[in-house]
C-alpha cells in the first residue's frame, strides 16, 4: 500500500476549510498520510520530502477563478526542485460558489503543471459551496465523497468526483446571505454596513 | 461615477503614453502582499482591505476603470504571480453577498464600472495553455464586471510593440 503526502495550498492554511477537508481525508484513508501546510518559507523542505511518497494530494481553494498564489509559488519552486521519484498528483479543490464546475479551470492548470513536469495525474474531487458546507447537514455528502476519493487514491483507481449542496441557486443565494450576515454580526458589523457600495472611502 | 482608463502591467515597459486620461501602473515596482483570505474586506471593514500596503491604491482604480488593460506573463495557463497577487487582493470591490449571473452564483459588485477589458498575455505560451487562459478570462469576466473583453497572446520580445499598438488605439478613440 502506498503513502500520501497532503499539501495544503490555502493562504490561510492553519485555519482553512482545506485543512478540515484534509482531516476528513486522513480519517477515511486506508493508507498512511502526512499533512503539511504550504508556507512562504517551507518550499524546499517540502520538495525534499516528496520523493518518499507514492501519492501527493494538493488541497486548496479556488481563488479568482484559478489556483491561489500560495500554491502557484510552491509549484514554481517544485518545478526547479523536483524529487527523483515523482508521486502521482491528486487534487481536492473547494470553491465558495455553489457550482463545483467553477473549479474546472484551476483543475486544468494543475493538469498542465503535471504534464509539463512529468507527474502522473491521479484523482480529482471538486467541491462547490465549500466555504459553508461543512457546517450544514450536507457535511454527510462531503464525508461520503471524500471517502470514495481516498479509496480511489489508495487503490490507484484514479477518478474525478464532485459534490455540492443539493439546493437550487436561488436557495443558495438565500442561505449564503444568512451565512455572511451572521459572519458580519460576529464582528459587530450590520448587513447594511456590509452592503456599502463604497471602496476605500 | 468618475471613470478612468487603466493599464496594469506586471513589468516596466518602455512605452510612450501621450494621453493624460490613461493611467499606467507597473505592479512590479509596488509592495503588494498576498491575500490571506481573512474576509475582513467583507465582514470587518467593508470595502477596505485590512492589509494596508500598495494594493489599497490599486483596486479603487480597477473599480473606476471602464477601459482596462492587463499585461501579464502566463504560467500554467493562468496569470503569473505578480498579476495574480493583485487580482486576489481586489476582492474588496465585491460584497460578501451573492447574486445570480446567467443562472450561476457570483458576488454582488460594489461601485464597479462595467469594463471593456483587454488582456495581453505574454511568454512562451502553448496552444493548450492558451485554451486554459481563454477559459480563465471567460470566468473572470463574470466576477470582474467585464462587459466585453479581448485576449492578445504575444511573446516577451514583441510585448512592447503589442502594448504600444493597443495604447495607440485607445488614444485614437479618446481624441
Ligand atoms: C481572494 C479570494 C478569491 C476567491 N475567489 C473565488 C472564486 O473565484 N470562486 C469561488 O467560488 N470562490 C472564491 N473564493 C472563495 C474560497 O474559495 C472559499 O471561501 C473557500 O472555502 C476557501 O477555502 P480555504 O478556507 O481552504 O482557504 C475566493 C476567496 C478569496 C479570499
Amino acid at each position: 500500500m502506498g503513502s500520501i503526502i497532503i499539501l495544503n495550498g490555502s493562504p490561510r492554511a492553519p485555519k482553512s476549510n482545506s485543512k478540515r477537508y484534509a482531516g476528513i481525508f486522513s480519517d477515511n484513508c486506508k493508507c498512511n498520510t502526512e499533512y503539511f501546510n504550504i508556507s512562504k518559507t517551507n518550499h524546499y523542505e517540502l520538495c525534499g520530502k516528496l520523493g518518499n511518497f507514492t501519492d501527493m494530494l494538493f488541497v486548496f481553494p479556488l481563488y479568482a477563478d484559478g489556483i491561489p498564489v500560495t500554491l502557484l509559488n510552491f509549484l514554481k519552486t517544485l518545478e526547479q526542485n523536483p524529487p527523483e521519484n515523482k508521486p502521482v498528483v491528486s487534487i481536492l479543490i473547494n470553491c465558495g460558489f455553489l457550482e463545483y464546475k467553477q473549479n474546472d479551470v484551476a483543475v486544468s492548470m494543475m493538469k498542465l503543471f503535471c504534464k509539463q513536469n512529468g507527474y502522473r495525474f491521479g484523482s480529482v474531487l471538486k467541491i462547490g459551496s465549500g466555504e459553508a458546507i461543512l457546517d450544514t447537514p450536507f457535511k454527510l455528502l462531503v464525508v461520503r465523497k471524500i471517502k470514495k476519493f481516498a479509496d480511489s487514491i489508495s487503490l490507484s483507481r484514479y477518478c474525478t468526483l464532485q459534490t455540492t449542496m443539493p439546493i437550487s441557486p436561488k436557495m443558495f443565494v438565500k442561505a449564503s446571505t444568512t451565512y455572511w450576515t451572521n459572519y458580519g454580526k460576529r464582528n459587530g458589523i450590520t448587513k447594511e454596513q456590509m452592503e456599502t457600495m463604497q471602496i476605500e472611502k | 461615477m468618475f471613470k478612468t482608463k487603466l493599464i496594469l502591467s506586471d513589468r516596466p515597459l518602455n512605452i510612450n503614453i501621450k494621453s493624460d486620461d490613461i493611467k499606467f501602473i507597473n505592479l512590479s515596482s509596488l509592495k503588494i502582499a498576498n491575500c490571506i483570505g481573512c474576509y475582513g474586506c467583507w465582514t470587518k471593514t467593508p470595502g477596505k482591505c485590512v492589509i494596508r500596503d500598495d494594493a489599497v491604491k490599486i483596486y479603487p482604480d480597477i473599480a473606476k476603470s471602464d477601459k482596462l488593460l492587463y499585461i501579464s506573463r502566463i504560467k500554467y495557463g493562468g496569470y503569473d504571480t505578480i498579476m495574480k497577487t493583485m487580482l486576489e487582493r481586489a476582492i474588496p470591490v465585491q460584497q460578501a453577498f451573492i447574486r445570480l449571473v446567467a443562472g450561476e452564483t457570483h458576488h454582488v459588485q460594489r461601485e464597479v464600472a462595467p469594463k471593456n477589458a483587454t488582456i495581453i498575455a505574454y511568454g512562451e505560451i502553448s496552444d493548450e495553455e492558451k485554451e486554459i487562459f481563454r477559459k480563465l478570462v471567460a470566468r473572470n469576466a463574470h466576477n470582474m464586471n467585464f462587459e466585453s473583453y479581448q485576449i492578445i497572446f504575444t511573446t516577451e520580445l514583441q510585448l512592447e510593440e503589442t502594448v504600444a499598438s493597443e495604447v495607440e488605439k485607445w488614444e485614437a478613440s479618446l481624441s
